[in-house]
């Protein structure tokens, strides 16, 4: 372990350890410091510049998200001066998306941008002028994408490829005309990208939303949060599944899940239709005459467990196969290999998330 | 990650094992496979992708950085023309128009695109088709352009430095051995640390603008212990109204050669890169002519200068983004990275070039290298007048009798070079204003024309001295359409990174544009436009990324400062009397 090492901020003297920047240490004081570009599960990349701080020796602000914590340092974080050119970018930042409503803010709660411009009680008004207008049709059934609203902090880039290690889009061209595309401009659905959904979460704009979501803003009745754990696998990630009038909209990957720290695959992101769809299995449902009639759990048991026993007299133990689901937890994966070796007599076993 | 490649592109297979083996092979591959091909196939990028194991997505973006890569196939090449400050003084309008119908003896689509200024400010207006330039340009004769020419700096009578022998023929290695070429290298082999001390005690800064003390950067490189290291020559020349760098590598190779020599023996590097512009397509060939003489006569190679110490250089073209001329952009881009400014600290010294210890310099500061060695650091201080140190080289163009390059004592008055020098205005009309540094260095006005070029001074009045371009104004021109121009090309230029300056630089174009179009009877948006302003200068200026969005607020506030009555009168929606050229859009 490093020494703990003292740096002034806003002139109370605070301990870092090394390695730390100065935006770390700052939130961690519970200091107010804005950013758009920073995401924790990224590297620091410094480009929206809202973070800038005053360092003592330094002749213009530094940008505290890339800046390491020095022994020594003194730092300033709220000027009226850093204020007032923090209010001034995140009014241009406004002026460059347009000005109907955002969708991320009326369906699924609030977005980045629009908060940063509560808390400057700014609005779109000043430096207007031509918006970004990249606008881009994907066909993909999950993921919205609409570029006039991006800012251009590339947090989807970097998610995509230092977090999920896909590298489905890059950042294009240069300067005002910078764009996000995949490699030769091509759908998302031709590329690498999973549908992972880390993107969206992690776009501080309404430039990329979860398509089913979005377009729900109509609907009367607050939007509940609760907190999960995916059903998908066994790997158990954390999940915030959203809600109104008691029928699930939506579901956000939790940032402090301990297995998943704010990640989630597709199915976990986009796959819950089964939830509200008509076909679902809600009672079991046994064959007779050709017509699936339904039944009772009893009846329905009786009746597998007569399968089983005959099929296992007739054909022997080998004309048993039993793959557990992943979705089941570790109990019932050992439940069903228990059942299968020493009441089907079978080896036979394996398991759908093995592969 | 691994892209599939279909088809197997043997032409890219050849270029990938024959480059492969080579310092920083990236951008020289896909410039041999564009040469080849004409544009870069999707196939070949994958091929490139694989090899280079960058992802695919990845190189497509870079890819898309560049002006000049293309990725559809164009048999018959556009007209490319410049669009910046120079010419816009120079009948831009009425020749782009011109030239799609102008006969130029070559092949062209009739298609014109504008471009970035190509550094040929000094003979106005440069027309590109494919890889050939014509200069001179004039509306009403646009078919006279010629070939490209590269014109000697013209005489001063001042005792010179970097162009003491550049009219007598040292193009050549035998005509620069006769003037006591490449004596160099061996002083640095025997003594590093006596040539670091003559630098430093010379007064050598870096004349690509930073002006960062020569001596100071050689020794922080020389001291550091992991390697291999690298010498990088910075040729990426691609601000608005800087051609110098072009004349120097045009009639004085074997100087910057040299001086790149020299800094790899002081250092411990083997490698030479000279990162080169897109736009010199000349210098290219007559770069790699003298590279290839200085390795023949055994100055370059395995035993370099006979000091049994390896040095090599090596070309890289750029292919076209003046943003690359930032010294970690341009890292970044012979790496094959996106070619982003790098977050300083830590600086090339110690993390350059694949993060190990790199000497940037620019091309006039390598030139100069060889003459203080020879003459001694006093000599080279001297030059300067009064406190400052040496002689700097000037582009001058626009408005102007005598455009071209010419080299004055630090801290010689910009009245003296542009009049005694460059003949003033070539009509006898007033001089109105000056750009420095280029364009980025804000204005200079008639009143402070006075001033002495060294880099305090011009600080002084809320300019900046920079890489040494001065785009002259006369009496007859809108400064605002002049500040319009400057802070346009910064916005095409901006690398989009840092929000101050990929949306500030656009803001200040389009608020001026709305300023000026106002005359004309159009309606203004902005209630109070000049607040609007200072508010972008203040972002712009101290919380962009790197040089070029922290520069851009020069040009605005000296245009505020000099013609505040032209200004006012655009504000209030009246023609000023000096309504200048409109013909620059």
């Amino acid at each position: 372990m490093t020494d703990t090492m003292k740096m002034q901020l806003d002139g109370q003297e605070v301990s870092f350890t090394e390695g730390e920047t100065v935006l770390e240490v700052a939130r961690r004081e519970g200091t107010f410091v804005p950013t758009l570009c920073w995401d924790e599960r990224l590297d620091p990349y410094g480009s929206c510049r809202l973070c800038v701080v005053e360092v003592e020796g330094r002749r213009i602000p530094a940008s505290s998200c890339t800046l390491e914590a020095e022994e020594g340092m003194v730092v300033r974080t709220g000027s009226d001066k850093l204020r007032k050119m923090q209010s001034t970018l995140v009014e241009m930042v406004l002026s460059e998306n347009p000005g109907d409503e955002c969708p991320r803010c009326r369906d699924i709660g609030t977005c980045e941008v629009h908060e940063l411009a509560e808390q400057f009680d700014v609005g779109r008004e000043r430096f207007l002028g031509a918006i970004s207008n990249a606008s881009k049709e994907d066909s993909n059934p999950f993921l919205l994408r609409d570029y006039d609203r991006c800012i251009s902090c590339f947090r989807c880039v970097r998610i995509c490829a230092e977090v999920e290690g896909d590298y489905a889009i890059t950042m294009t061209g240069r300067g005002w005309n910078k764009g996000i595309a995949t490699a030769f401009g091509g759908p998302l659905m031709g590329s690498e990208c999973t549908l992972c959904g880390q993107c969206i979460y992690t776009c501080p704009t309404g430039a990329l939303a979860d398509k089913k979501m979005v377009g729900q803003g109509s609907i009367p009745g607050k939007v509940e949060e609760t907190r999960s754990i995916c059903p998908y696998c066994g790997t158990g990630c954390s999940i915030n599944l959203h809600a109104r009038d008691g029928k699930m909209i939506g579901v956000t990957p939790a940032l402090d899940g301990p297995v998943n720290e704010g990640a989630l695959c597709v199915k976990g992101q986009f796959g819950f239709d089964f939830v509200n769809s008509n076909d679902r299995l809600t009672m079991p449902l046994v064959r007779k005459e050709g017509q699936l009639t339904p039944v009772s759990w009893d009846e329905a048991l009786d009746y597998t467990a007569q399968r089983f026993k005959s099929i296992r007299a007739e054909h022997g133990p080998k004309a048993f196969y039993a793959i557990a689901s992943g979705r089941a937890p570790g109990e019932g994966a050992y439940m069903l290999q228990k059942f299968t070796r020493a009441v089907m007599n079978s080896n036979q076993v394996d398991n759908c998330s093995r592969a | 990650m691994k892209s599939e490649v279909e088809i197997q592109d043997p032409v890219t297979t050849g270029i990938l094992d024959r480059l492969m083996t080579q310092p920083a092979p990236f951008l020289e591959v896909l410039h041999a496979i564009q040469d080849h091909h004409g544009y870069l196939p999707e196939n070949a990028l994958k091929q490139v992708a694989d090899r280079f194991k960058i992802p695919i997505s990845e190189l497509y973006g870079t890819v898309t950085f560049y002006h000049f890569f293309q990725l559809e196939p164009k048999p018959i090449p556009d007209i490319r023309i410049c669009e910046n400050s120079t010419c816009c003084l120079h009948d831009l309008e009425a020749i782009s128009s011109e030239v799609v119908d102008a006969d130029l003896g070559v092949a062209h689509s009739g298609q014109v695109e504008k471009i970035s200024c190509p550094g040929r400010c000094d003979t106005p207006v440069p027309i590109l088709v494919g890889e050939k330039f014509f200069h001179g340009a004039r509306a009403g004769a646009v078919a006279e352009a010629t070939a490209a020419e590269m014109l000697l700096p013209p005489e001063t009578g001042l005792e010179e430095c970097l162009f003491r022998d550049i009219r007598d023929g040292v193009g050549t290695l035998d005509g620069a051995l006769a003037h006591g070429a490449w004596q160099g290298p061996a002083m640095a082999a025997s003594d590093p640390q006596q040539v670091i001390a003559q630098l430093k005690e010379s007064g050598l800064t870096g004349r690509g603008g930073a002006g960062f003390p020569t001596g100071v950067k050689w020794e922080a490189v020389k001291n550091e212990s992991r390697g291999p290291k690298y010498i990088i020559c910075n040729a990426d020349e691609s601000e608005v109204g800087c051609f110098k760098d072009r004349v120097l590598m045009a009639h004085s190779p074997h100087a910057m050669l040299e001086g790149m020599a020299c800094a790899g023996l002081v250092t411990g590097a083997e490698i030479g890169i000279v990162y080169l512009r897109w736009e010199y397509p000349e210098i290219l060939e007559s770069l790699q002519i003298a590279i290839d003489e200085a390795t023949r006569a055994g100055m370059l190679g395995e035993d370099a200068c006979g000091t049994g110490i390896p040095f090599h250089i090596l070309i890289r073209r750029g292919a076209g983004a003046y943003i690359c001329g930032e010294e970690t952009s341009l890292l970044n881009s012979l790496e094959g990275k996106h070619p982003f400014p790098r977050e300083k600290p830590p600086f090339p010294t110690t993390h350059g070039l694949f993060d190990l210890p790199t000497v940037v310099n620019n091309v006039e500061t390598f030139c100069a290298v060889p003459a203080i060695l020879e003459k001694g650091a006093a000599w080279f201080r001297d030059l300067g007048l009064g406190e400052n140190a040496g002689t700097r080289v000037f582009s001058v163009s626009g408005d102007i009798t005598r455009p071209g390059n010419y080299e004055v004592p630090v801290g010689t008055s910009l009245r003296e070079l542009l009049d005694t020098h460059a003949g003033g205005t070539p009509d006898g009309k007033a001089i109105q204003g000056v750009t420095m540094a280029g364009i980025s260095g804000g204005f200079v006005g008639a009143a402070d024309l006075d001033v002495a070029l060294d880099p305090a001074s011009l600080t002084e009045l809320g300019a900046m001295l920079g890489a040494g371009g001065i785009i002259v104004h006369d009496e007859s021109r809108c400064m605002i359409q002049a500040a319009r121009e400057s802070m346009h090309f910064l916005a095409q230029e901006s690398c989009g990174k840092c929000f101050p300056c990929r949306i500030g630089t656009v803001r200040v174009t389009e608020l001026l544009d709305e300023l000026i179009d106002h005359s004309t009877g159009n309606p203004v948006i902005r209630s109070h436009p000049l607040e609007e302003l200072a508010d972008l200068e203040e972002v712009l200026g101290e919380t962009s990324a790197c040089g070029l969005g922290l520069a851009a607020p020069f040009i605005t506030k000296t245009m505020k400062k000099y013609w505040p009555d032209v200004l006012q009168d655009y504000i209030e929606g009246r023609r000023p009397e000096r309504q200048g050229e409109r013909d620059a859009k």
